[in-house]
């Protein structure tokens, strides 16, 4: 029984992006550096992120944040949602950095560091407010996160059954440091701001930003 | 380049589409993703060129000695974009030369 078999949120995303000329070119432009393996290595990593953050530069949030963000009711669907930066090459390693070393190699790239410091900003919970998030404002924290993607910050789902999401790293070997590298990996992984606006998109409900 | 000065000639030579099932192509996939696939089609009876015209003359008057010799068809001058899709098993293909882009008598 093959894993994708009924139709699902995902599915119609990646089928709406393949009807539309925009998002069906720079897809295929970033799957194919993404899938394409160079002596010894799984891809040219290099190649595979800067082809991702022109896909999400360029493709209209409609269809870009429909097939990342699309709401999912079962494994098929949150498999193709997992698979759609080809994580193979794009987020997994064959190490897990610790986080806080990830995060000073982000802050030697002038994009990563911006893009990174724009998330902070844009999606800090806030626990007060309706929306869940200190600016209220869902658009932009999904920009800023989106705009990780193609970074050595690049982050993902990391299961199939929520929406927590992680950079590619983790908090062991952080000796003083732990409770600044768990406040910096929770920041991603347990982020009702993230968390809200990422529901509030793919169940359509954020009305007054799309 | 001109081409919408061609009136009457190869008018029938065009891009047609049609939206389909990737898994319509039978190439061999098993996905439920979608596509647009664009061809050619029409006629080219219009002779274009001399090249063509002599062609014709000289099978009239059977002066030639092969008779493989063809007159214009109506095929893709330029393809479209590849075309990416993930299939049922999570393994991404990658479709190129696959859809017309633009079509001529050639």
């Amino acid at each position: 029984e093959p894993v994708l078999s009924k139709g699902n949120n995902c599915l119609d995303a990646a089928k709406a992006c393949n009807l539309n000329d925009t998002c069906k070119r720079f897809r295929s432009a970033y799957i194919t550096p993404c899938t394409t393996s160079i002596s010894n290595e799984i891809c040219n990593k290099r190649k595979c992120h800067k082809a991702l953050r022109l896909f999400f530069d360029k493709v209209p949030p409609r269809h870009s944040y429909g097939m990342l963000f699309c709401s999912c009711r079962d494994v098929a669907c949150t498999e193709r949602r997992r698979q759609t930066i080809v994580p193979a090459c794009s987020y997994e390693d064959k190490e897990k950095p610790n986080c806080l070393n990830l995060q000073a190699t982000c802050k030697k790239n002038y994009v990563c560091r911006s893009r990174l410091a724009d998330f902070f900003t844009n999606c800090r919970p806030e626990s007060r407010s309706v929306s869940g998030c200190l600016k209220e404002n869902y658009a932009h924290c999904l920009l800023a996160y989106s705009g990780l993607i193609g970074t050595v910050m690049t982050p993902n789902y990391i299961d199939s059954n929520s929406l927590s999401v992680a950079p590619w790293c983790d908090c062991s070997n952080s000796g003083n440091d732990i409770d600044e590298c768990l406040k910096f990996l929770n920041f991603f992984q347990d982020n009702t701001c993230l968390k809200n606006a990422i529901q509030a998109f793919g169940n359509g409900t954020d009305v007054n930003v799309w | 380049k001109g081409r919408r000065n061609q009136r009457g000639k190869n008018r029938g030579c065009v891009l047609t589409e049609i939206h389909l099932n990737v898994t319509d192509l039978d190439l061999g996939y098993e996905t439920k993703e979608e596509l647009i696939f664009r061809y050619c089609s029409g006629s080219c009876d219009a002779a274009e060129t001399t090249y063509d015209k002599i062609l014709k003359n000289l099978t009239r008057k059977k002066k030639l000695v092969t008779d493989k010799v063809r007159q214009a068809c109506c095929r893709p001058t330029a393809f479209d974009d590849d075309l990416s899709f993930l299939d049922d098993n999570l393994v991404y293909h990658i479709l190129k030369k696959h859809s017309a882009k633009r079509c001529g008598c050639v």
